[in-house]
């Protein structure tokens, strides 16, 4: 397994996957203020390749870790910081991404039906933005706690 | 009659006398052969001792004292421990000389190495 490079212990696909998710969060806020500029094509773009992006983190490093440390481990353990702190993290994530494409699926396309879209655009995108990135800083307190010697 | 009681007692002294003879050793190779022991602390995100040097047969102990679960994974993939929490053990027998270098997978930068001579 490779060594990371941001000088914890952690291996190279933990960085990586720390480093582009907050370069993606960035991106969304980037994707807002696109649509405050009313440049809403560039927005939807902006959205849905970073909600698409973080599908595709989810299930290459994210989930295979959960299910390899945390999984076999629970539920006896969720007393203790460490798992607890991940377990939180990966539900509301899960959460947070299921907002996302709901958004995307009743924003961008037809598929879903009539009753299942959504009226208040604004109040959901913007909910949806603020969880985000509540899971992103609950992602960083797991990499730190996981990754980094605090004693 | 005379001629098989002297065969009997002379067989009974052999027998005894052999175990006299063979128990002591018995207990000395016993002795000799019993595995030893050695403990490798997992502690501030390091294997310590790093290096290890034992004999061959002895079973290695570690023990997680970090207050974040670790794991020991032999690089040849001669041993792998599962997820270690705090004050967990894994034990392995080195039964055959060499160098056996491992690492923690969930922190790779954490290595040691067993040398079984």
């Amino acid at each position: 397994m490779s060594k990371g490079f941001l000088g914890t212990a952690a291996p190279l696909y933990a960085d990586l996957t720390l480093l582009l998710e907050m370069a993606m969060s960035v991106g969304l806020l980037v994707g807002a203020a696109l649509a405050r500029l009313g440049r809403f094509r560039a927005h939807a773009w902006c959205q849905a390749s970073i909600v698409l992006l973080n599908l595709v983190m989810i299930g290459f490093t994210m989930l295979p870790s959960f299910h390899r440390l945390i999984l076999p481990k629970l539920p006896s353990t969720i007393g203790k910081p460490y798992y607890a702190l991940s377990t939180v993290h990966g539900g509301l994530g899960i959460v947070a991404e299921i907002g996302g494409l709901y958004i995307l699926l009743a924003a961008g396309t037809n598929l879903l039906p009539e009753k299942f879209r959504i009226r208040r655009y604004k109040f959901w995108m913007r909910s949806v933005l603020l969880f985000w990135w509540t899971v992103l800083l609950l992602g960083m307190a797991t990499y730190t706690r996981w990754y980094v010697n605090l004693r | 009659m005379r001629r098989s009681v002297s065969i009997a007692v002379l067989t009974t002294t052999l027998l005894f006398g052999a175990g006299t003879i063979t128990g002591p050793k018995n207990v000395l190779a016993s002795a000799q052969q019993k595995p030893e022991t050695t403990d490798v602390k997992i502690d501030n995100f390091s294997f310590g001792p790093a290096t290890l040097t034992v004999p061959v047969g002895t079973t290695v102990t570690w023990t997680n004292r970090d207050d974040i679960p670790h794991t020991v994974v032999s690089t040849d993939g001669v041993f792998k421990s599962k997820v270690l929490d705090t004050d967990e053990k894994f034990s392995f027998t080195f039964s055959k000389a060499g160098t056996y270098p491992y690492f923690c997978s969930i922190h790779p930068k954490m290595t040691g190495k067993v040398v079984v001579q």
